[in-house]
């Protein structure tokens, strides 16, 4: 197994914690990650508003980067993996389109390649690499915790475009935790949005509708809540003193991890090299347990 | 930097907007109230309402809202769109709308232009930061071990050939 790694914008700026843990389980798991020189972002959510031919040569660019490297490529961003999958349909619908785009990354030298396909994360872990492997791999169970999953909405809307989970009864990070050896449950807003793409227009509405799901996951009783979405993690966990504000309730306190911060817990990694202390939300209790203490 | 506004752009944009227009399918909308139920904008902002839209659509009244802030207070959360029995999907119709709306020079959220000049400056949305961990200190990729950020190798090139992508077919 070995992918183009695309980073996007969000990851390679700000958001470490995810590339560090992703960078310590996925080799673990016999993953080989290959850096894409030259990569840029991949046009959404900004382009795609408002230079829709912009955004479709930007994702087609970073499609031709990996190409180049005879890959498939693995985005770290719900955002950045539709927006390669769409592009990709709409150079296959539009002829002009394409004829387009690939003049324009001839003037880069690049060549855009069909075959490359764009791998979700929740796809590698859960489809190609498996849960059974995964469970194979812990040795510190997350016993005790309840988890709730957030795939968010990229994860798995528009079913027409390819997502890697269902749009309605998505289950398969509640697999993934419970192969760490966590309980997981269902619960009503399992599928609603964290409200991020609203922050241009209207910060308080975006914090409300983020607010709404944290509350709800700690009235379900949750221990956690954990994602593999940048750009969901970065609301989440770094925007929720500023949630609870919003919503007028100081006691949210809800820890919030990427799954493979967990996953690299679980499989004994130490919390410094998975960018835990990175994590906003209050993590120490939850970390705490699965070290016992040790670190 | 200049760059040049190329016509055979223009016509592209035009195309690809005259056909996302036309794919709208408007009248196919029962008015059944499935996408408002399931938008999380609309239950906090009265204003936005994506049946509502589609109505205007096919009353014709696209220029309205083309004008109005409501078509850039959208999550892009796609539920409207997975859960239409029509297979309307608002969502995509707001996307033409916006790329429509700024061809037409009217206004919208600022962010989107931040957004553009820092890709065309430097490749991504963002530039790498210091964070702070929840102790207060500081890390950047560097300290923490994570290889130096990528971007396009010839950023003039690159900037070049997405500035006139942008700049093509907008009215100022």
């Amino acid at each position: 197994m070995k992918y183009a790694l695309y980073l996007g914008c969000t990851v390679q700026a700000e958001q470490y914690a995810y590339e560090a843990s992703v960078r310590q389980v996925l080799p673990r798991l016999g993953v080989e990650l290959v850096e894409m020189e030259g990569a840029s972002c991949c046009g959404f959510p900004a382009f795609s508003s408002i230079s829709s031919l912009g955004w479709h040569y930007l994702s087609a660019r970073n499609l031709a980067i990996a190409g180049s490297l005879g890959l498939d490529v693995l985005p770290l961003c719900n955002g950045c993996h539709l927006s390669f999958t769409e592009t990709q349909h709409a150079l296959e619908k539009d002829p002009h389109l394409r004829q387009f785009v690939d003049q324009k990354l001839a003037q880069e030298g690049l060549n855009y390649s069909e075959g490359v396909r764009p791998i979700h994360m929740i796809e590698l872990l859960h489809d190609i690499i498996g849960a059974d492997r995964i469970e194979e791999a812990v040795e510190r169970p997350l016993e005790g915790l309840k988890l709730a999953s957030h795939p968010g909405c990229h994860a798995i809307r528009p079913s027409e475009m390819q997502r890697p989970d269902d749009p309605e009864d998505p289950t398969k990070l509640d697999d993934l935790a419970r192969a760490l050896g966590a309980t997981t449950m269902d619960y009503p807003e399992k599928t609603d949005c964290c409200g991020s793409l609203l922050s241009t227009a209207s910060g308080r509405t975006t914090l409300s509708i983020a607010g709404e799901k944290l509350k709800a996951v700690r009235d379900h009783g949750f221990d956690g809540l954990f994602t593999t979405c940048p750009y969901c993690f970065k609301m989440f966990d770094g925007r929720q003193r500023a949630i609870g504000a919003t919503i007028g309730d100081r006691s949210l306190e809800v820890p919030v991890f990427y799954y493979t911060q967990l996953l690299g817990l679980a499989m004994g990694v130490e919390p410094e090299k998975l960018g835990l202390e990175l994590n906003m939300s209050p993590v120490d209790g939850i970390v705490k347990r699965i070290t016992g203490g040790s670190n | 930097m200049e760059t040049s506004i190329d016509e055979r752009e223009v016509e592209l944009i035009t195309l690809m907007l005259q056909r996302a227009v036309s794919e709208m399918s408007a009248e196919a909308c029962e008015q059944c109230g499935v996408c408002p139920s399931a938008c999380p904008v609309a239950r906090h902002m009265e204003t936005f309402n994506p049946r509502r839209m589609i109505a205007k659509i096919s009353l014709g009244q696209i220029e309205e809202l083309l004008k109005s802030p409501e078509i850039w207070t959208c999550t892009s959360c796609l539920k409207c769109k997975e859960r239409c029995p029509e297979n309307i999907s608002p969502y995509d119709v707001i996307l033409v709308l916006r790329n429509l709306a700024v061809r037409a020079g009217y206004p919208y959220p600022e962010g989107y232009d931040d957004f553009v000049k820092n890709v065309l400056d430097s490749g991504m949305a963002q530039q790498p930061q210091a964070v702070r961990t929840r102790g207060r200190q500081r890390r950047d990729r560097e300290s923490l071990g994570l290889p130096p950020a990528q971007r396009p190798r010839d950023m003039e090139a690159f900037s070049e050939i997405l500035g006139g992508i942008v700049k093509a077919g907008r009215s100022a």
